[in-house]
């Protein structure tokens, strides 16, 4: 870990090097965006797409949760200086992994269980961030995105029960997986060497990644569900 | 939108229905253009939980339909922080009704502060865009705010926890 000094308040982060500042403002302002957007595109959407009435209902209150974390990192984002226009979803092109049309209940079980697996990873980097502010809204976030990403394996367990419900789900794992591990940035990546100078975040993107891959594995093997071959940037 | 904070979130659930909830429940499917069904009346949270698990397409859609009309004429923020208090405190009241009755499914409390949440959401939705007391979301939201958590018509009953 990092020897960086804890940040305790936002008082204490304008004292920071500007360099520190800005790496904050960019992770800070990238949850708020992908909260919003994937609330925006997934788990509102999913509502209509749920096949009984407690699966709309929990899709409510999961697309809640994911707005009330794009809401606590946006007032953090506020609170550190990000100005509003980068802020703006109309401003700022989404992650690749926000461009798949959502168009059935199966791929949005498969984004829940593998989606907010990827989540999971980017917040739990930030569970020691010397940012106390950010690493306090990390620690709150987790259990939903634990839940979140339980939420889709619990469903899709219930779906690859029958032949044809696997198939769905297979397809929907080849449709979105392939794009998924770009969620955890370029390899070499200068930003990320920031982020662990300072103690804001600890692994490299590669490490995250072939974490992620690993773990992906391991979520869909047990339901019979292979993941696709992924060709990454060398 | 602070006084949804203050209702008697899912504290009669499973409590025997009175006449005026009766009322409430003939008005609201008549309000949605269904007919005077049936009540069955839910007395757990597994219970509730296993019914709405069936599919109640010819119900949602009715609501559905009156929604996208309601969104013609005003639209809501659903990340407004106000809004998303008033979900917390759901949330909150169903944790705490089922603890109550002994229930520690995670995931049927969060299908029940959902529940919730749509009535809120159209029940706002309805006042802004200047519906009538007599607007089914209104009178649902009456029941939800009673306490009652409406599961919707299943088959030729409209159940209730």
């Amino acid at each position: 870990m990092s020897a960086y000094p804890t940040v305790k308040t936002i008082e204490e982060f304008r004292q920071q090097p500007a360099e520190y500042q800005d790496a904050v403002r960019k992770i800070v302002r990238s949850h708020a965006l992908n909260e919003l957007y994937g609330a925006q595109v997934f788990d509102e959407p999913a509502i209509q797409l749920a096949p009984t009435p407690y699966a709309k209902w929990l899709s409510c209150r999961v697309a809640m949760e994911e707005y009330h974390h794009h809401v606590r990192f946006k007032e953090l984002a506020d609170q550190t200086g990000v100005r509003p226009e980068e802020m703006d979803t109309k401003n700022k092109r989404p992650l690749n992994i926000f461009e798949l049309p959502l168009e059935s209940w199966e791929q949005f079980c498969v984004i829940k269980m593998l989606g907010d697996l990827a989540e999971i990873l980017q917040v739990e980097d930030l569970l020691h961030c010397s940012f106390v502010p950010l690493r306090n809204i990390a620690r709150t976030t987790m259990p939903e995105e634990k839940f979140h990403a339980q939420f889709g394996l619990d469903f899709c367990v219930d779906l690859v029960e029958t032949d044809a419900g696997r198939d769905k789900v297979q397809r929907a794992v080849n449709g979105f997986y392939p794009e998924a591990p770009k969620f955890f940035g370029a390899p070499g990546s200068k930003n990320n060497e920031i982020y662990r100078k300072y103690g804001i975040k600890l692994r490299s993107n590669e490490e995250m990644r072939a974490d992620y891959m690993a773990r992906a594995k391991s979520t869909v093997e047990p339901l019979g569900i292979t993941l696709p071959e992924v060709r990454l940037a060398a | 939108m602070s006084a949804a904070l203050d209702e008697a979130w899912f504290s009669a659930l499973g409590e025997p229905l009175g006449e005026a909830e009766h009322a409430e429940i003939s008005a609201y499917l008549q309000g949605l253009g269904l007919p005077d069904l049936p009540v069955r009346a839910a007395s757990s949270w597994q219970e509730a939980g296993a019914l709405c698990r069936q599919p109640a397409d010819a119900w949602w859609q009715a609501e559905e339909a009156e929604r996208v009309r309601l969104q013609c004429s005003a639209r809501l923020d659903p990340a407004d922080p106000a809004w998303l208090q008033v979900t917390e405190r759901l949330h909150g009241a169903a944790a705490v009704a089922a603890a109550r009755s002994g229930c520690a499914d995670a995931a049927l409390i969060r299908v029940a502060a959902g529940a919730a949440t749509s009535a809120a959401y159209q029940q706002r939705l309805a006042q802004a865009a200047g519906a009538p007391a007599s607007h089914p979301f209104m009178r649902k939201y009456a029941l939800y705010s009673g306490g009652r958590w409406p599961l919707g018509v299943y088959g030729e009953r409209f159940a209730i926890f």
